[in-house]
């Protein structure tokens, strides 16, 4: 075990995969010869040459399709995402093709890949650079989306996902490169693609999230801790398939509930974390399930805009508030 | 057929608590799975089912205190459920108890209820729809409380969990619940507190002390102007926090080695002088006093004994010693500087000869070479069991403890 930073994490994984498996390689925008624009690729083009690690053109369709192509023939393709916001040009590949292939030939092609890559807000990155997608293709089947928010689980999931037959949509968050964790050592130490986990105990209230926001969720429970309350933290890790057991366990002992996700509310995450609590907890719950979620507009550009369109940890401590009828 | 005993942790336990069944009578109960969790003086845990069947029967219920060998359950094949055997016997100890924390995430029976009927058909007389939290509902349904008498105090005058439960101990309820809710209290109230499990262990462990060891008490008051500034560099340099009462055990520890009579216990025929230096390092609880062990103490630098206190009070705090962590000191450091106390006397904690009660360290005017100076110090006061310790011992220990507090450097070379 070894204390390293989120974006050390991927990259380890990214080049212990490749070491692994001739069949593994990456391709994206400004990977090879710049580097990547978050550094997660430097020196990959000089230790695996252009075969293997491949600049693409500013054409995410084409790299997304050239993909699916190669992973039906038995590569093993990561395709970078400078973010993905830009993954919409490629959504009939991603949708269409790459969530459709295996059930189209009755089980007989599989598409192993990983698409992966930053989402979500930054520092005054505009509408059309901030946006997040695990509620968009986490509607699809046939796709596995997993966003995990730890250097820990980013390994071993990436890992998992790049050695697995399915499409994989891996979200990740520039917010969380800098972020440090607990790595494993063994390069064949895998993090499951599925499974939620309780990562805070407490007996109060159960907060749900995944990625960023269960950074922000534990502040907040540490916070509230002052007051005598004790939140009980899950992250889901993975958006689909998603595990609900233990989210369900928590509620039935908490007897309340608080989503919390970065982007709108409308048709959101929370919506189905809240709906399968309802439906399936109805009777153990002493308020209805809050959801704390970003302001429902595009991005603001101007800095005080963008700070009071996402969440913060106040948002978090006044909906536990709210749902444990306090004030 | 396997029975579920009270098992007895630690020299000193004599009966334990039954906090709560994680299991019902016919739950399928598998080896290695917590079934109940109990409450010792010290600690909760676990116990775990030695075997895998059926827990048949529930002899002795949650809230229920019993002695140690007491059978509190029986498990088997299934074929007689619900049948009750007595909570007599004192078997052998069958059943393995966890001494990981009672983790009451992992419930392992996963919610099996079936949805509760709704008292809306039980309320028959309102024709008022009753706005209550499902919760609420549940709740009222167990106790027996009629809903349309409860005030909602949630939005719209939803009636919540808390609203049931505070009308349900309430004089006119008719639930015949007389235990008063713990709610913060506004101002004195005449109320009664049980003990718990650790409070009467304080008290007898106490007592038995004060009671026929005959105390002599000792006090000093050290120069630590040099300790404090020693601290504090070596809290510079290098990560782990050290505080004031770490170099107090270190110096305790090493003075021990020098006077094996104060590092001893008194025995019917022997006076029983230990091979090993364990300092109890008195810790305050949410619930009481305890005394983790730092074991050889004698052997650990400044830095490790700080990391250890800090770990044994944390684990202390939230109930999760072990027997071996908790028992077996040979010298006892209680410090109540930090609440700005001067000086104080500790009693004994058995079966330990000595204790030595820590105060704050101020900044004093004292004489020295016949001028007023100004320095740091701190008072100690070390009670003696004097069965064992006489005066003259105690303050030769005194003075050799004086000689590494007052030059510290002694305690990190």
């Amino acid at each position: 075990m070894a204390e390293k930073t989120y974006r050390e994490a991927i990259r380890e994984a990214i080049i212990e995969e490749m070491d692994r498996d001739d069949a593994v390689l990456i391709m994206g925008e400004d990977i090879g010869v710049y580097e990547g624009t978050f550094r997660i690729t430097a020196g990959l083009l000089q230790k695996f040459g252009p075969k293997r690690v491949m600049d693409t053109p500013i054409a995410e369709a084409g790299m997304v399709g050239t993909a699916v192509g190669m992973a039906m023939l038995g590569l093993r393709p990561i395709v970078e995402m400078m973010t993905f916001n830009f993954s919409l040009v490629a959504a009939d590949q991603i949708l269409n093709h790459a969530a459709k292939v295996r059930y189209f030939s009755g089980g007989q092609v599989d598409v192993p890949m990983v698409i992966r890559g930053p989402q979500g807000a930054g520092v005054q990155l505009s509408a059309q650079h901030s946006q997040s997608f695990e509620s968009f293709y986490g509607h699809f089947p046939g796709l596995c989306v997993v966003a995990p928010s730890s250097p820990g689980d980013a390994k071993g999931m990436l890992k998992s996902a790049i050695r697995g037959k399915d499409p994989v949509i891996f979200l990740e968050n520039a917010s969380l490169y800098g972020t440090k964790g607990e790595v494993p050592d063994d390069p064949d130490a895998l993090e499951p693609l599925a499974g939620s986990r309780v990562i805070r105990e407490g007996t109060d209230v159960t907060i749900v999230s995944y990625s960023r926001m269960v950074r922000l969720a534990m502040k907040a429970a540490d916070q509230l801790a002052e007051s005598g309350i004790e939140a009980e933290v899950v992250d889901l890790r993975c958006i689909r398939p998603l595990d609900f057991g233990p989210v369900l366990e928590s509620v039935r002992k908490t007897h309340r509930a608080v989503a919390v996700q970065e982007q709108w509310k409308p048709f959101g995450a929370a919506a189905e974390i809240a709906a399968r609590i309802t439906e399936e907890v109805f009777d153990d719950l002493d308020a209805p399930v809050v959801r704390v979620t970003g302001e429902d507009v595009p991005m603001p550009y101007a800095r005080s805009l963008e700070l009071a369109a996402v969440p913060h940890e106040e948002d978090v401590i006044r909906a536990v508030r709210e749902v444990m009828y306090l004030d | 057929m396997p029975e579920i005993i009270m098992p007895k942790m630690g020299d000193a336990m004599t009966e334990g608590k039954v906090v709560r069944w994680y299991k019902a009578e016919g739950d399928a109960v598998a080896k290695g799975e917590p079934v109940l969790e109990i409450e010792t003086d010290k600690v909760n845990l676990d116990l775990e089912a030695e075997v895998t069947g059926v827990l048949e029967s529930i002899e002795v219920a949650s809230g229920d205190t019993v002695e140690v060998g007491t059978v509190l359950g029986y498990v088997g094949d299934g074929s007689a459920v619900g049948k009750k055997r007595g909570a007599a016997g004192k078997g052998g100890p069958f059943v393995k108890a966890s001494i990981e924390p009672a983790a009451s995430a992992r419930l392992a029976n996963g919610g099996q209820g079936a949805p509760r009927p709704t008292p809306f058909a039980q309320e028959g007389s309102t024709a008022d729809f009753i706005r209550s939290s499902p919760l609420a509902r549940k709740i009222a349904d167990d106790l027996g409380v009629e809903l349309g008498k409860v005030d909602g105090t949630g939005p719209r005058g939803r009636v919540v969990a808390a609203d049931v439960r505070k009308y349900a101990h309430s004089a006119d309820s008719g639930t015949g619940l007389t235990a008063p809710i713990v709610e913060p209290p506004k101002g004195l109230e005449t109320r009664e507190v049980p003990l718990t499990a650790m409070r009467r262990t304080i008290a007898r462990r106490l007592s038995e002390s004060i009671g026929p060891v005959p105390h002599f008490f000792l006090t000093v008051d050290l120069d630590v102007t040099g300790l404090l500034s020693l601290r504090s560099q070596l809290n510079d340099i290098q990560p782990v926090k050290t505080s004031v009462n770490d170099f107090v055990v270190r110096a305790a520890a090493l003075s021990l080695l020098g006077h094996p009579l104060v590092n001893a216990s008194f025995g019917e025929n022997a006076i029983h002088l230990h091979g090993e230096v364990n300092i109890g390092v008195a810790v305050a609880t949410p619930e009481g006093l305890i005394t983790p062990v730092v074991r050889r103490a004698d052997t650990r630098n400044v830095p490790q004994i700080a990391q250890e206190v800090r770990d044994l009070a944390e684990r202390a705090r939230n109930r999760k010693l072990k027997p071996d962590e908790y028992q077996g000191s040979t010298f006892t450091i209680s410090n109540l500087g930090m609440f700005g106390i001067e000086e104080f006397t500790a009693i004994i904690n058995p079966p330990n000869v000595a204790i030595l009660a820590v105060g704050a360290a101020e900044e004093r005017a004292v004489v020295i070479g016949g001028n007023v100076e100004v320095r740091s110090r701190m008072r100690v006061t070390m009670s003696c069991d004097h069965r064992v310790v006489d005066g003259a011992a105690g303050a030769a220990f005194l003075r050799t403890f004086r000689g590494y507090i007052e030059q510290p450097l002694r305690l990190v070379v």
